[in-house]
């Protein structure tokens, strides 16, 4: 079952486990400059509550009543950061405009027993870009499909899909049992959130559709997967359709403005915001090589426009605060 | 409580911070006489019609859903809804009639997955 909590998607496998419930949030973050130099995780700002389709299924392009899901507005050039939280394992794919991107190849709902080509909640608190190395991944950054920034237009060429996909397939009880122990059935609950509805306005949007470009570069490890491709229930899955939607029309589609444009660098210095350090134990995957070979946001925009990328300057020295990766405790 | 008594006082308190939320001035802006308006607060009047309730609901910052369903009225596209599908929904409803409302939440806040 999926659903939509204020601000987080929520998938839940009750017929699993009473614990088999994953949330992924998503969040505004710094897009950090985009010049070849590696930075760390800039902090991220307020969660940007999904909308459901269905709720706007008026105001949307065809295409995305087809597709359901829900749909998240960000600004041109906006960097976007997923954080996952939930104490039971799954395994995540995540595609961008339909490029899976872990690996760079095309979507598919299936887990790759060659490759590994998801992500385990709990092993991996967030995933802010596309996986280019060992321990570095190009930040999500949001750009209007049809200009050739998306990874999904560097590889295929089509502006076909853009937005964000996600697939969840909770871990196998016995795995999970046999992993956790006398943890596993405990009465720990997993704490429910609130709700809020939102009112749907009247205005009606065509061709609003934005894709995720990789930015600059920053240091994130995407850690194997320790319990193995035979782990994972794939006999159970839910998947969720994550439209994105430019500000403008996302305030005349839902009546609601954006509390504030995209911060700069300047902006996190002035606010003080310490950047983040994460130590993560365990062996990260290596990235296949597609997604190092695409361009970033800055080079095309050079390359476009014969000039840099504006707003790209570096931050200086920034406050660092360490953070040590939660892992899912064994029992 | 009663619808009267609801409205009365709910524009009550954003008249003790806002002079504009007077009888007199409140009825002006939904479109009816204030000795009409005076007399639904008062009970003496059943409460109007949806439109007037939907006009009322946007005048202070009410739930429509709620003060319709306070003025033991059904929305117009509640009952197309119902319409549509009587038995379907009638026995949709019986079944969440004592569920909890976090779990009628979670029942109305399922994400559709599509063609993609």
């Amino acid at each position: 079952m999926l659903t939509l909590h204020s601000d987080t998607l929520h998938f839940a496998f009750p017929e699993v486990h009473k614990k088999a419930q994953c949330s992924v949030k998503f969040s505004r973050t710094l897009r950090v400059p985009d010049d070849q130099r590696h930075y760390l995780v800039p902090p991220s700002l307020t969660p940007i509550a999904p909308n459901r389709v269905d709720d706007y299924v008026e105001c949307l392009p065809k295409d995305w009543r087809r597709r359901g899901g829900v749909f998240l507005p960000l600004y041109q050039a906006e960097a976007l950061s997923l954080s996952f939280s939930g104490d039971y394992p799954f395994a995540i794919k995540i595609g961008a405009g339909k490029i899976n991107t872990i690996t760079g190849e095309p979507w598919q709902n299936e887990l790759s027993p060659e490759r590994q080509d998801y992500l385990v909640s709990g092993r991996n608190r967030f995933h802010d870009g596309f996986v280019v190395g060992q321990q570095e991944v190009r930040q999500f950054v949001a750009m209007p499909l049809g200009e050739g920034y998306t990874a999904e237009e560097q590889l295929t060429g089509l502006a076909q899909h853009g937005g964000l996909q996600i697939l969840a397939y909770p871990m196998k009880v016995e795995a999970f049992r046999t992993r956790f122990g006398a943890w596993a059935d405990s009465d720990d609950e997993y704490r429910s959130l609130d709700i809020n509805l939102c009112r749907p306005g009247k205005a009606r949007t065509e061709n609003a559709e934005m894709g995720l470009a990789p930015g600059g570069l920053v240091k994130q490890k995407t850690l194997r997967d320790p319990y193995g491709y035979d782990a994972w229930d794939q006999t159970r899955w839910e998947r969720c359709f994550i439209h994105l939607l430019n500000s403008r029309q996302y305030h005349a589609v839902t009546g609601v403005k954006l509390p504030y444009p995209p911060p700069g660098v300047r902006d996190y210095k002035n606010w003080r915001l310490p950047w983040y350090h994460h130590y993560s134990e365990g062996e990260p995957v290596e990235g296949t090589g597609i997604l190092a070979k695409l361009a970033s946001v800055a080079t095309w925009f050079k390359a476009k426009h014969g000039q840099p990328l504006p707003d790209n300057d570096p931050p200086g020295p920034v406050a660092i605060r360490p953070v040590q990766s939660r892992s899912i405790r064994s029992g | 409580m009663a619808f009267a008594d609801y409205i009365r006082d709910k524009r009550e308190t954003l008249r003790s911070r806002d002079r504009r939320y007077s009888l007199r001035q409140v009825a002006q802006r939904i479109g009816v006489e204030p000795a009409y308006l005076s007399k639904i607060e008062r009970g003496d009047f059943a409460p109007p019609s949806e439109e007037k309730i939907r006009l009322l609901a946007q005048e202070l910052g009410e739930d429509t859903d709620l003060l319709l369903a306070m003025a033991g009225k059904v929305s117009k596209d509640l009952q197309e809804v119902i319409r549509a599908r009587p038995q379907l929904v009638a026995e949709l409803l019986r079944q969440v009639k004592d569920l909890p409302d976090d779990a009628v939440q979670h029942l109305v806040r399922e994400v559709r997955d599509g063609d993609w």
